[in-house]
C-alpha cells in the first residue's frame, strides 16, 4: 500500500497541472474517495491494469454510473468546443443541430453527476489534438465516432447494471445517442444512418443489431483524449 | 447484493440448487451460450423461484416480452414490404410512389426489420416457444373495410407513408424500452434487444429526417416541438409521456433539472428530448391492433 501511495504522489507531481484537472472536484477528499486508484485495488496483481497510470471508475453500478459519466462529459465536452467554434463551412441548420446534441449531452451529464452524488468523479479535461474541428468533415467524423461508440456503449452497458433503474436509463438514453448518431450519418454520407459498419450486415447471425462495446472497448477510445489513463479493469463485465 | 455469498450459503442447505438453477437457464442455453457469469447475472430473478417449487412464470415472461417483439417486428417487415411491392396479392403501389433518392433507405429498413424477425423466430424457437401467428395487416387503419381508414392514402401518398412510417418506428423504440427490464435474467437477450432496440432509433431517426427534407416541423428526435401526427385517440398513445422531463434516480429521487443550479446549466427546454421513454406491453398491442384485423 505505501508503495502504491507513491506512485499516486508521483502520478500526480510529476504530470503537468491541467492533467490533474481531470479529478477536480469540490474537494479533495470527494476526489480520493470516489477515485479508486487501480494500484491501491486488491486486484493489483491483475496484469490488465497499470498500478502507476491508471484509474479506475468504481465497482457494480457506481462504477458503471461513472462510466457514462466520463462518456457523457466527452460528448458534452465535444459538443459545447464544435458550438463554440464552429468549423467555417459548417451551415446554420447544422449548427443548430449540433447545439441540441451539445445540449442533450450536457442533461445526460447532468443526470449522471446527480445520480452519483459524492461517489461521482471529477470533471475531466478532454484533449481534442487529434481530431480536425476546423473543418465540417472533420467534425462530422468526429461526431459520428463519438455517437456510434456512445450507442454501442449502452447497449454493452445494459446488462451489467444490476439495479432496473439504470438499466431503464440506460435505454432511455441509448436511443437518443442512436438517434443522434442516424442524423449525424446521414449529414456527412446520406442513408449511411444504420450502414453495415454498425448494423450487421453479413450473413451472421446477429445480422440487423447495432454494435454493443464492453467498458474497456469503450474506455480504450475514450483514453485517445485524456491525458491520463483510465482503467476499466473494476467495472463489471 | 451479494449474490455470490448468498448463493454458495443456499447451496449449502440445498445441494441441489445448483441444478435446479441451471435446468431453469437450459431453456435459454442454445441462445446463451450461458456461462457461470450469464447464469449468476440471472440469480435474482431465478434464485426466488428456484427455491421454491419450480413455476414457469419466469419463461413465460420472457416469452411474452419476445413475442411481442417478433409481432411487432412482423408490422414492421410487412408495412414495408408492401410500399416495396414484395407482397403477393397486396394492392400494387405505383412505381412512382417512392421520390428520387428516396427507395434505398426504405429498403435498407425493410431489410433489417426482416433479419430482426428471422433473429426473434430463430430465438424463440431455440428456447422451445411457439411463434405467435403472424396478424394480417390493414396499413389503412380501416381493419379490412370494417370501419372508416385512418390512413387511407398510405401506399399512395408518400408523405402519409412516411407518417405511419414514422409512428411504427417510434413505437417499435418504446416498446424495446418498456421490456428490456423483463430480460434482465438473461444477459444475451438483453444485450439483443437493446441493440435491435438503437437500430429501430436509427430508423426513426431516418425517418424523421426524411420528413423534414420534405417540409414537415420534425426533428429527428421526439421532441415537444414536433408538429404532431398523431390521431386522436388512435395513435395518439405513441408520443403520450414522451414530454416527461420527471427523470428519477435510484431511489425514486428526482433529477432537479428545473431547480437551480441544475437549470443553470442546462436547457430545460430540451431535456424531454434528452430521453425516450418507455411504454408498457398493452400500449405496444393496442397499437399494433390499429393495424390488424
Amino acid at each position: 500500500m505505501d508503495t502504491k501511495s507513491t506512485s499516486f504522489s508521483r502520478l500526480f507531481s510529476a504530470r503537468p497541472v491541467r492533467r490533474r484537472t481531470f479529478f477536480r472536484v469540490a474537494g479533495a477528499t470527494a476526489a480520493s474517495s470516489a477515485l479508486v486508484l487501480a494500484g491501491c485495488d486488491k486486484d493489483d496483481e491483475n496484469p490488465e491494469v497499470s498500478p502507476e497510470q491508471a484509474f479506475t471508475l468504481g465497482t457494480g453500478d457506481t462504477g458503471l454510473l461513472n462510466y457514462a459519466y466520463l462518456l457523457e462529459q466527452l460528448e458534452a465536452a465535444f459538443y459545447d468546443k464544435v458550438v463554440a467554434t464552429p468549423p467555417a463551412d459548417m451551415p446554420a441548420a447544422e449548427l443548430a443541430y449540433f447545439t441540441d446534441m451539445r445540449d442533450h449531452e450536457v442533461i445526460h451529464r447532468e443526470f449522471f453527476k446527480f445520480a452519483l452524488g459524492t461517489s461521482a468523479i471529477g470533471t475531466a479535461v478532454f484533449n481534442f489534438g487529434s481530431l480536425t474541428l476546423t473543418t465540417r468533415a472533420g467534425v462530422f467524423a468526429a461526431a459520428q465516432t463519438l455517437e456510434d461508440l456512445g450507442v454501442a456503449a449502452y447497449n454493452g452497458a445494459g446488462k451489467l447494471f444490476t439495479d432496473p433503474v439504470y438499466l431503464g436509463i440506460a435505454g432511455k438514453i441509448a436511443s437518443v445517442e442512436a438517434r443522434h448518431a442516424a442524423l449525424v450519418r446521414d449529414l456527412a454520407l446520406p442513408n449511411s444512418f444504420a450502414a453495415a459498419d454498425v448494423v450487421a450486415n453479413d450473413g451472421s447471425a446477429l445480422d440487423g443489431l447495432d454494435a454493443a462495446k464492453s467498458p474497456a472497448q469503450v474506455i480504450a477510445v475514450v483514453n485517445t483524449f485524456l491525458n491520463i489513463t483510465v482503467s476499466a479493469a473494476s467495472l463489471p463485465g | 447484493m451479494n449474490i455470490l455469498k448468498l448463493l454458495a450459503d443456499l447451496a449449502e442447505v440445498d445441494p441441489t440448487l445448483y441444478d435446479r438453477l441451471s435446468s431453469r437457464q437450459a431453456a435459454f442455453a442454445p441462445l446463451s451460450k450461458l456461462g457461470r457469469k450469464a447464469a449468476l447475472a440471472a440469480l435474482p430473478v431465478a434464485l426466488g423461484t428456484a427455491i421454491m417449487p419450480a413455476q414457469a412464470r419466469d419463461i413465460r415472461t420472457i416469452l411474452d416480452s419476445l413475442n411481442l417483439a417478433l409481432v411487432l417486428e412482423y408490422l414492421e417487415s410487412e408495412f414495408y414490404a408492401r410500399a416495396l411491392g414484395l407482397v403477393a396479392g397486396a394492392p400494387s403501389v405505383p412505381a412512382s410512389f417512392f421520390p428520387a433518392g428516396t427507395r434505398p433507405a426504405i429498403e435498407t429498413i425493410y431489410r433489417h426489420e426482416q433479419q430482426h424477425v428471422r433473429f426473434l423466430e430463430r430465438v424463440i424457437q431455440a428456447s422451445g416457444g411457439t411463434l405467435p401467428t403472424k396478424p394480417r395487416f390493414d396499413f389503412t387503419g380501416s381493419k379490412n373495410g370494417a370501419q372508416p381508414a385512418l390512413f387511407a392514402d398510405v401506399f399512395t401518398n408518400f408523405d402519409t407513408f412516411l407518417q405511419v412510417a414514422q409512428t411504427l418506428e417510434d413505437a417499435g423504440v418504446r416498446a424495446y424500452k418498456g421490456q428490456v427490464g423483463f430480460l434482465q435474467t438473461d444477459n444475451s437477450l438483453l444485450e439483443a434487444a437493446l441493440r435491435i432496440h438503437s437500430v429501430e432509433a436509427r430508423h426513426a431517426a431516418h425517418i424523421r429526417s426524411m420528413r423534414r427534407a420534405r417540409g414537415a416541423n420534425v426533428k429527428s428526435w421526439v421532441s415537444p416541438t414536433d408538429t404532431s401526427i398523431a390521431v386522436a385517440g388512435k395513435t395518439d398513445a405513441v408520443y403520450a409521456g414522451e414530454g416527461l422531463v420527471n427523470q428519477f434516480v435510484a431511489g425514486l429521487r428526482q433529477v432537479p433539472f428545473d431547480q437551480a443550479p441544475l437549470n443553470t446549466v442546462v436547457a430545460v427546454a430540451k431535456v424531454a428530448e434528452a430521453f425516450d421513454e418507455p411504454i408498457p406491453a398493452s400500449t405496444a398491442t393496442s397499437l399494433v391492433s390499429i393495424f390488424t384485423y
